[in-house]
């Protein structure tokens, strides 16, 4: 009898470990969840109705929201999303946010379980690899009743439709890239920062001379290369290196020019090697040592970012401006992020709300502010325009990108085949600079010329 | 009810490990027969199979230039990291094993390092160390010599990375501990008796005694040492040009970046296989070198 009341105790106790294993770990992974009671909110709704939009029609429900990026965006992404709860009393909100790293990969298995959220941030690339069918986001003007599509430019909304003609996000923003320059370090070399690819050809050497071997007038790692390869090609063939038919529009040859351009940057002091950046061992430019202590004096990155560096620079944050995007290069602009809202969710009315609610609503847009960008959308634009909010900074890269005349951005120049740790850019690039390959041997442009050809013909073929 | 009860009394160990069972079949079994199918196909998660069996995944693995050098790659690592751990932690285990004073704090302390693992703490330790302007480049500065770039350097970036794995010696450190007291002292008093020097006592009756537990930490550190994954990820992402991508780092790369699940199965079967084979070498090399104690012959 004993013995037995000992086996079933031991039975329990083993079934309850497990099951509070189970619910230990749930609690864990609804950790970074919070969600938002909407009943102590709804007190304070109403002060300030806003645009309805008509959309005072709803549904009491919750929806499931997420997003990646910085703590500042979390933070004004949860403001914004606290405000819309107490605006709309009954819809609440359940909030999932991390950092980009594995991000992707966490979403592309919920896109495979058909987890994926009511509403999420997605990157303009997503609609080609996760919404091929057209299956996987909401045609947002089926919602367009409630979610204000005419406050974007109609060609940026074109950019954002699946193989259905269905319009698969809204665009955030549209972004570009351009470079900043740290005044301090040119001052310094006495030079004025580079307005041309001559002016900037001639610092590389003064820098040496000057400032000695560590200080380099610009710093751009394996993709800031593949996308200034881009420019330098675009230029000479006046077309997207994509183009929207899908084709490359540049031969093995003009990659080898290019291949040639970076090369000759490495060699005139004006970027220091792959090596040489690689043993830092920094994650990422802002966190680098040599950066933030102005030895790297100038960066090539998209119009959105510049906030990351400014803090990174922490008191001489002041030291980084924005320069133009040279005369010799042609620029492309991308839609840099979207909202979409899942084909599945059983609330699209209620989704498409808290859209117009975070991007258009003039309430909703004041606290989202810039954490996405320049604001795409004419309303959220006027609002920050007019409270003084927009970050001047952006705000000028932007005008940059802007009057560079930006040409057509294909997804596909993003494709898995060529951007990534282990793809093509990485590899090619990397290569290219140590002058061998992984199992040693001598890595000339040919090579790298004819491996990154293979790799665009790869990624459109796809 | 009395049938019920009879089975109940009849089958009661099947039932109390019932749960352990479907937890075995579901998140075990089925994965591991799952990728097995897998591996002899192109799936890829989101395309899916557009050909049916291939060995292509497998041709790949011995001839693609990527997946070869991080095959040589892994067994370069695993017979540098699996010696040098299992010296280094015999030897510091030796050191513990006398009677010294405060030698429990010293026990803890060299412990500390398995217990940190290969978080992401101690990457960034780990970069802070041995990047260009680190600790270990200064140092060699100081004394004049022109330290190799280990962050940038594909022929110095495996060292550094397997430096981490010896350096986290604890748990093999504790089982030698373990092992090195059961061994009884008269032995030792007799040798020293009969003259035998400390030397001679370690490699005559020490290591002789202990062979069952060097047998054991081994295996578990080969094992280890082939599945590695945090220290080339955290620290390197494979890089420079793929000197520290180890096998399971393109596992994971082909899984969860490229979807390329069939390629991602065969990778791991052929590490699975290898690991396999190395153990059961082990298992059987055994009976030559390791004593035990209660084996008649």
């Amino acid at each position: 009898m004993k013995k037995r009341f000992l086996s079933a105790f031991l039975a329990t106790a083993m079934l309850a470990t497990t099951l509070t294993g189970c619910g230990e770990s749930e609690d864990k992974t609804t950790e970074a969840t919070t969600e938002k009671a909407t009943t102590e909110a709804a007190t304070d709704a109403g002060s300030d109705a806003g645009s309805d939009d008509g959309a005072a029609d709803y549904e009491e429900c919750t929806i499931k929201f997420d997003w990646w990026g910085g703590d500042s965006r979390h933070e004004a992404t949860q403001a914004a999303v606290d405000a819309f709860e107490a605006k709309y009393p009954g819809i609440t909100v359940e909030i999932n946010f991390g950092a980009w790293s594995d991000w992707e990969t966490a979403k592309a298995n919920e896109y495979l379980s058909g987890n994926n959220p009511d509403v999420q941030q997605t990157n303009f690339d997503w609609i080609g690899k996760y919404d091929a069918d057209g299956t996987t986001y909401l045609d947002l003007n089926t919602v367009s009743d409630v979610l204000d599509l005419s406050q974007y430019d109609q060609a940026v909304l074109d950019k954002c439709v699946d193989v259905n003609g269905g319009l698969a996000g809204i665009p955030v923003s549209v972004t570009g890239r351009t470079f900043y320059w740290n005044e301090a370090t040119f001052e310094k070399a006495g030079l004025s920062t580079p307005t041309n690819l001559d002016e900037l050809m001639a610092a590389g050497p003064v820098f040496k001379e000057k400032l000695g071997d560590n200080y380099y007038p610009l710093v751009i790692g394996e993709y800031d290369r593949a996308i200034l390869v881009a420019f330098y090609l675009q230029a000479k063939t006046g077309q997207p290196i994509i183009n929207e038919k899908n084709e490359v529009t540049v031969t093995e040859a003009d990659f080898k020019e290019g291949l040639e351009f970076i090369k000759s940057l490495e060699d005139a002091h004006v970027i220091p090697t792959v090596p040489y950046i690689d043993g830092e061992g920094a994650d990422s430019m802002d966190k680098s040592q040599r950066f933030i202590n102005g030895e790297y004096a100038g960066i090539f990155e998209w119009d959105s970012s510049p906030a990351k560096y400014v803090s990174a620079l922490g008191d001489n944050g002041d030291d980084l401006v924005v320069g133009n995007v040279f005369p010799e290069l042609q620029s492309y602009s991308k839609v840099s992020l979207m909202f979409s809202i899942s084909a599945d969710t059983e609330h699209p009315r209620e989704c498409a709300m808290l859209l117009n609610y975070l991007l258009n609503d003039p309430e909703g847009a004041a606290i989202m502010a810039n954490e996405r960008g320049i604001p795409e959308s004419a309303s959220a634009y006027a609002t920050l325009e007019a409270a003084g909010t927009i970050n001047p900074l952006s705000a000028q890269a932007h005008t940059e990108v802007i009057n560079s005349d930006p040409l057509y951005w294909n997804p596909l120049f993003d494709s898995k085949v060529l951007k990534g740790d282990t793809s093509v850019y990485t590899t090619v690039f990397e290569q290219y600079s140590y002058g061998m390959d992984a199992s040693g041997s001598a890595y000339d442009v040919d090579k790298a010329a004819a491996d990154l050809y293979k790799g665009y013909q790869d990624a459109v073929a796809q | 009810m009395n049938k019920l009860k009879k089975f109940g009394k009849k089958n009661i160990g099947f039932i109390f490990i019932i749960p352990w069972l479907i937890g075995f079949l579901v998140f075990k079994l089925y994965p591991f027969m799952s990728s097995l199918y897998y591996s002899f196909t192109d799936y890829n998660l989101f395309a899916g199979m557009t050909e049916g069996f291939t060995l292509q995944n497998y041709k790949d693995v011995f001839t693609v230039p990527v997946e070869l050098t991080a095959l040589k790659t892994t067994f370069k690592y695993a017979f540098m990291t699996v010696p040098m751990k299992l010296v280094f932690a015999l030897f510091i285990a030796y050191i513990l094993n006398f009677k010294l004073k405060g030698v429990n704090l010293f026990r803890t302390i060299y412990y500390v390092p398995s217990i940190l693992g290969g978080s992401v703490a101690i990457a960034v330790l780990w970069k802070a160390l041995f990047n260009d302007n680190g600790l270990i480049r200064s140092g060699f500065a100081l004394i004049g010599i022109d330290a190799p770039h280990f962050m940038s350097d594909p022929k110095w970036a495996l060292l550094m990375i397997s430096i981490l794995r010896v350096w986290q010696f604890g748990s093999a450190m504790v089982v030698f501990l373990a092992a090195l007291k059961g061994v009884s002292q008269d032995l030792y008093e007799a040798a020293a008796i009969d003259g035998a020097s400390k030397t001679r006592q370690f490699f005559s009756i020490t290591l002789p005694l202990i062979t069952p537990v060097v047998f054991y930490n081994l295996v578990t550190q080969l094992v280890q040492a082939f599945q590695e994954f945090n220290g080339p990820y955290i620290i390197t992402r494979g890089g420079p040009l793929g000197s520290t991508t180890l096998m399971s780092l393109l596992v994971y790369n082909n899984a969860f970046t490229g979807y390329d699940m069939g390629k991602a199965s065969a990778q791991a079967w052929v590490l699975f296989v290898i690991l396999m084979i190395f153990t059961m070498i082990s298992f059987w090399s055994q009976k030559h070198w390791v004593y035990y104690a209660d084996d008649e012959n």
